[in-house]
């Protein structure tokens, strides 16, 4: 299957708003209380989840109309882009064994699309 | 102190599990699709999938207290495998050499995390 320039543009942005979307939802899960309307004020979860249904409502049809091999490196980047999210904004440290683990799980989804 | 704890790492496997339930649910609930509401709100997979999908994003939320996201995010991944194992029994895909190389370099990738999360620090320390 040929795959859509259109396909690649929409895994590219899925997987950006995948990877915000996940940083605040970290951020909006630390400052978490057990009541409702504080729940629902947390303006951190709730952009969290937004930006993650967005990111799928894009994902989902954005990888039916392309060839796996060529789109999930693309979904790969993500690991990249919250690594980067996570030391910037939440100043989580970085060592040789999280940075090799990382290399290793983008090699591994690389290859899961070459498998598919 | 760890920084991320196991239970942490333990929900998000189980969320990343529902999800490939999730997921699997929807593609036996594709199958029976047909775009009028009546036949979505009884496509009884896909509504399971919905939930368990709502579920496992709950559980991922409460993960993210345990741990950091840069040690968290990454068992996602971990995902690939599930679905490639329900693939392989519900749906006859093959699992080619391709596949394997990926379990395999997620699972060492995932475990070099973990090791990474908190280990290293004393290691280095100890240096």
């Amino acid at each position: 299957m040929t795959t859509s320039i259109y396909s690649v543009i929409g895994v590219f942005i899925a997987t950006i708003f995948g990877a915000i979307g996940a940083l605040f939802l970290k951020l909006g899960a630390d400052r978490l209380k057990f009541n409702f309307w504080k729940i629902i004020k947390n303006k951190y979860l709730v952009t969290g989840i937004i930006s993650y249904i967005l990111s799928t409502l894009i994902f989902v049809p954005s990888l039916k109309y392309g060839d796996l091999s060529i789109l999930y490196p693309l979904v790969s980047t993500s690991y990249i882009w919250v690594i980067l999210l996570s030391v910037h904004f939440l100043k989580e440290k970085m060592n040789k064994y999280k940075l090799i683990g990382i290399c290793l799980i983008i090699i591994g989804v690389i290859f899961m699309g070459l498998g598919n | 102190m760890k920084k991320t704890k196991s239970w942490a790492i333990g929900l998000i496997i189980f969320s990343t599990l529902l999800n490939t339930f999730a997921q699997t649910m929807y593609k036996f609930g594709a199958n029976q699709l047909s775009f009028n509401l009546n036949s979505i709100i009884t496509n009884l997979p896909l509504i399971l999938g919905f939930i368990t999908y709502g579920i496992s994003a709950i559980l991922m939320i409460a993960a993210f207290r345990g741990g950091e996201l840069s040690v968290l995010y990454p068992i996602f991944a971990t995902a690939y495998i599930w679905v490639t194992i329900v693939s392989n029994i519900f749906f006859n895909e093959t699992v080619n050499i391709y596949k394997w190389l990926a379990i395999i370099s997620i699972v060492l990738g995932v475990t070099l995390i973990g090791i990474g999360s908190n280990g290293a620090m004393k290691y280095k320390e100890a240096i």
